[in-house]
């Protein structure tokens, strides 16, 4: 074999492989990240989405729970994989807008990854119990402003924290952060507990948390943060109540990868939530659990999320809610 | 529509095959799951969930409370068998089964497992269905002032699993209450001792702990000394339960499903405290008290009553109010919203079919139990007779593997190898763990349910004392608090008065 002859073998054989490893992404399972333990609202909404998604995708979607430190451990595995496609991540409110602006100890910032979809959209809404006699926003704030609310959340530097201060302060509340006393609970559920059983005075969640109690009459809603009303919740929006601020307070999930995901691979992701999102099945599930369905292109969804993080550290730092130690 | 309407309604929705189906795998599933250390009940009904979402809603909810119930009674197999907790909930099921395994009579220690477990399911179904509302309007009375006291009073329990030595049981204590500190701090959300580690920064894992410290240091012994136990024969478990063992621990199994019962029914406490609750109780009240951790059977009977009575309880708040108490209620309140349904106090009246179906399919999980768990035992219980040189490698593994699959974290794993090496020394300078396990569990509980308070207070500890709940445990800890320094007291008189006979006749 001259010399020739093996430039050109290998250079075919280059070539091969390169537009191979192009053209065929995804060539076997991908290893999908939940950074929350099994059974939560990030867990719930990836695994109900993994069906569709992973006909979309043609391969196997591995789902692993890597859960602990409010969803640091698994964004920071997802960090440091090789972004070859194959470890995406499923991103969430709490870890990726609310921690990075409130957290200084965070392990990761927004720029360690990139984003390749939002999916879901939860609203928020703000509720108090039938016997505390609010009624509407202005009462809760008069009742704010006297001094004696309290407020729960399911724990410093999540997004109930941050929705319940940032409401406080779009209705001109001062020093929001501790205009009304908070009081952390371990989670979500204990969260909305706290409020049923008189612990605290209102508390602002995803509308999906509240939606059983206020279907039961057990709690009041006074306000949703989304454009549109909320099915189920007979309360103005955060735009009748003139503050479309408050617009910027949803929740959502999405689908991230290491910072130097290539653009081809990140294309591909878009086009396959864009069909995975179509199936009847998926939205039905999603929709009884109260999301707003979406689904963004990587773009749309970096712009989405960078704006979000702004909003809420400009918030932050006014009010110097920053958690350094 | 009267009682009767109700019931045939529910009747009609769950009288079909694929309903028992469902319930009848799912107990299956669960207890398999169950008997998988580090596999615990959360996880398997979390991993249930998905195939649940295109069942017909009572086939979904009866499915995910068939594994449910299975996981936590499979997680006494394990615990009986290899002294590892299949699920936090059986821990308490260790300190006397294990022991019975050791003394050759492992299949009697399943089959009390069984029928305290069965008994105490039963007791917790019946008591779903008759006092649910009642139940239901005192669990919403329980504010942070209230947990404290009832946390406080529960680390009485301390003094009931320390076995012969107090100052050994509340030094193990201290180590948990220490160790559990480690995390983010729930008010302040700053870091505690996680050294810039964010792998710290959500605190130890339970599940790690928990094998770490119970099964690792039997590993351990052996390792460090390979022969001792040749000689001693740890014979087929053949001998079963006969009635006659029931019925001598009824009485606890009756008792332990009333504590399940009470804790399972108020949000947030979970089934390992219940637990141990039912377990120290049993041992105050039993004459055999110098047996408990030594291989009671009663011991066993009143872990497993205890665990059990809380696994229909927490439905009451679920159903009732639509809170859920656990994250496995959690789990199924997702799958009710999944189906378009919206538990509380609407859905009685709405839905009245689908609550009265699940009665029935509780009621029946119940016997379903009891079958897939004389099946499960018959085939489990031969792991008595494994030899050691072959048994212990192989749970070692089974625990590696269980606790690295619990968050899929290698560093999980490490802090079960560390846990294990003090859970040795514990073992062989006589510290018992299970002290250390409760502190562990309650000591992050008592603190922040006591800053919570002080927080609604404004830092007045008078809040402590709102309401009569928190004097009637405020009253309790002081009874049995005082209990146990009489108790101590006699001890050093009755041995000081043996120390003078003694010299008395020299």
């Amino acid at each position: 074999m001259t010399l020739r002859k093996i430039a050109a073998v290998s250079a075919v054989a280059l070539g091969l492989s390169a537009t191979m490893a192009l053209a065929e992404y995804p060539e076997r399972a991908i290893n999908m990240i939940i950074p929350f333990s099994a059974g939560g609202a990030t867990d719930i909404s990836a695994r109900a989405i993994s069906g569709s998604l992973g006909e979309a995708v043609g391969k196997p979607l591995v789902m692993t729970n890597v859960a602990g430190a409010g969803g640091a451990t698994g964004s920071v595995a997802v960090m440091n994989a090789k972004p070859d496609g194959y470890t995406m991540l499923f991103a969430r409110v709490g870890s990726h807008t609310v921690s990075p602006a409130m957290k200084a100890t965070l392990p990761y910032t927004l720029d360690d990854f990139r984003f390749v979809t939002v999916y879901e959209i939860n609203p928020v809404a703000c509720a108090v119990t039938p016997a505390s006699g609010i009624k509407s926003m202005d009462e809760l704030i008069a009742k704010v402003k006297e001094g004696n609310a309290s407020f729960s959340s399911s724990g410093v530097g999540t997004l109930l924290h941050l929705a319940a201060v940032m409401v406080l302060n779009e209705f001109g509340v001062e020093n929001a952060n501790t205009a009304a006393t908070h009081i952390p609970q371990k989670g979500g559920g204990e969260a909305a507990t706290a409020v049923l059983n008189g612990t605290v005075t209102f508390v602002c969640t995803n509308s999906s948390a509240l939606a059983n109690f206020v279907a039961n009459g057990q709690l009041v809603p006074l306000m949703v943060t989304t454009a549109e009303p909320v099915v189920g919740f007979d309360a103005p929006t955060s735009a009748d109540l003139g503050k479309p601020n408050l617009e910027q307070l949803v929740g959502w999930t999405g689908i991230a990868g290491p910072a130097d995901l290539p653009d081809d691979i990140s294309a591909k992701w878009g086009g396959w939530i864009g069909t995975a999102t179509q199936d009847p099945k998926f939205a039905a599930t999603m929709e009884s659990l109260g999301s707003v369905l979406v689904s963004m292109t990587p773009e749309e969804s970096s712009a989405f999320i960078q704006t979000q993080y702004e909003t809420f550290r400009a918030l932050v730092d006014q009010l110097g809610m920053r958690v350094e130690g | 529509m009267s009682f009767v309407d109700n019931v045939m309604a529910g009747l009609a929705l769950v009288a079909n095959i694929e309903s028992f189906l469902a319930l009848f795998i799912g107990v299956a599933v669960g207890t398999v799951a169950g008997a998988i250390p580090g596999m615990s009940a959360t996880m398997a009904v979390a991993l249930t969930l998905p195939f649940t979402f295109a069942m017909a809603p009572i086939t979904g909810i009866l499915l995910l409370l068939g594994v449910y119930k299975g996981g936590i009674f499979g997680g006494s197999i394990p615990a009986i068998l290899i002294r590892t907790p299949g699920t936090p909930a059986s821990s308490a099921t260790i300190l006397d089964g294990y022991p019975l395994a050791e003394k050759g009579q492992a299949g009697k220690a399943l089959g009390m497992a069984l029928w305290a477990s069965c008994t105490a399911d039963l007791i917790s179904n019946l008591s779903l269905i008759l006092f649910a509302g009642w139940l239901a309007s005192f669990a919403l009375s329980f504010g942070p002032p209230e947990f404290f006291t009832l946390i406080l009073f529960s680390l009485t329990i301390i003094a009931g699993v320390s076995g012969d030595s107090l100052l050994r049981g509340a030094l193990s204590a201290l180590l948990g209450l220490m160790l559990a500190t480690i995390g983010l701090d729930l008010i302040y959300g700053t870091n505690r001792f996680t050294f810039g580690s964010p792998t710290l920064m959500g605190g130890l894992n339970f599940i790690a702990v928990l094998i770490g410290l119970f099964a690792l240091p039997e590993i351990i012994a052996m390792v460090w000394n390979p022969k001792a136990h040749e000689g001693k024969t740890r014979t087929l478990g053949k001998n079963w339960v006969t009635f006659a063992d029931y019925k001598a621990s009824f009485r606890t199994i009756v008792r332990g499903s009333f504590i399940g019962v009470f804790l399972g029914s108020i949000p947030g406490i979970g089934a390992a405290p219940a637990a141990f609750l039912s377990y120290s109780e049993a041992r105050r009240k039993s004459p055999n008290k110098a047996n408990f951790g030594k291989g009671e059977l009663e011991g066993v009977a009143a872990a497993e009553a205890g665990n059990n009575g809380v696994a229909g309880a927490t439905l009451i708040p679920l159903l009732a109010l639509g809170v859920p108490g656990d994250v496995i209620t959690a789990i199924i309140l997702g799958a009710f919203m999944i189906h378009g349904l919206q538990p509380g106090p609407i859905m009685f009246v709405m839905n009245a079919d689908i609550i009265y179906g699940l009665f029935i399919g509780l009621i029946v999980s119940s016997v379903f139990l009891f079958i897939i768990g004389t099946v499960a035992i018959k085939g489990f219980k031969y792991v008595a007779d494994i030899p050691r040189g072959v048994l212990f490698p192989a749970v070692m593994v089974l625990c590696i593997y269980g606790v690295f699959a619990v968050n899929n974290n290698l560093f999980d794993v490490g802090v079960m190898f560390v846990m294990g090496g003090v859970g040795y020394l514990m073992m062989r300078y006589k510290v018992p763990s299970a002290p250390f396990l409760i502190a562990f569990i309650l000591g992050p509980l008592l603190e922040d349910n006591f800053r919570q308070a002080m927080l609604m207070s404004n830092s007045s500890p008078a809040i402590l004392f709102r309401g009569p709940i928190t004097w009637f445990f405020w009253l309790l800890t002081a009874i049995t608090v005082f209990a146990i320094a009489r108790a101590g007291f006699k001890t050093i008189r009755n041995a000081r008065a043996a120390d003078a006979e003694a010299e008395e006749i020299q």
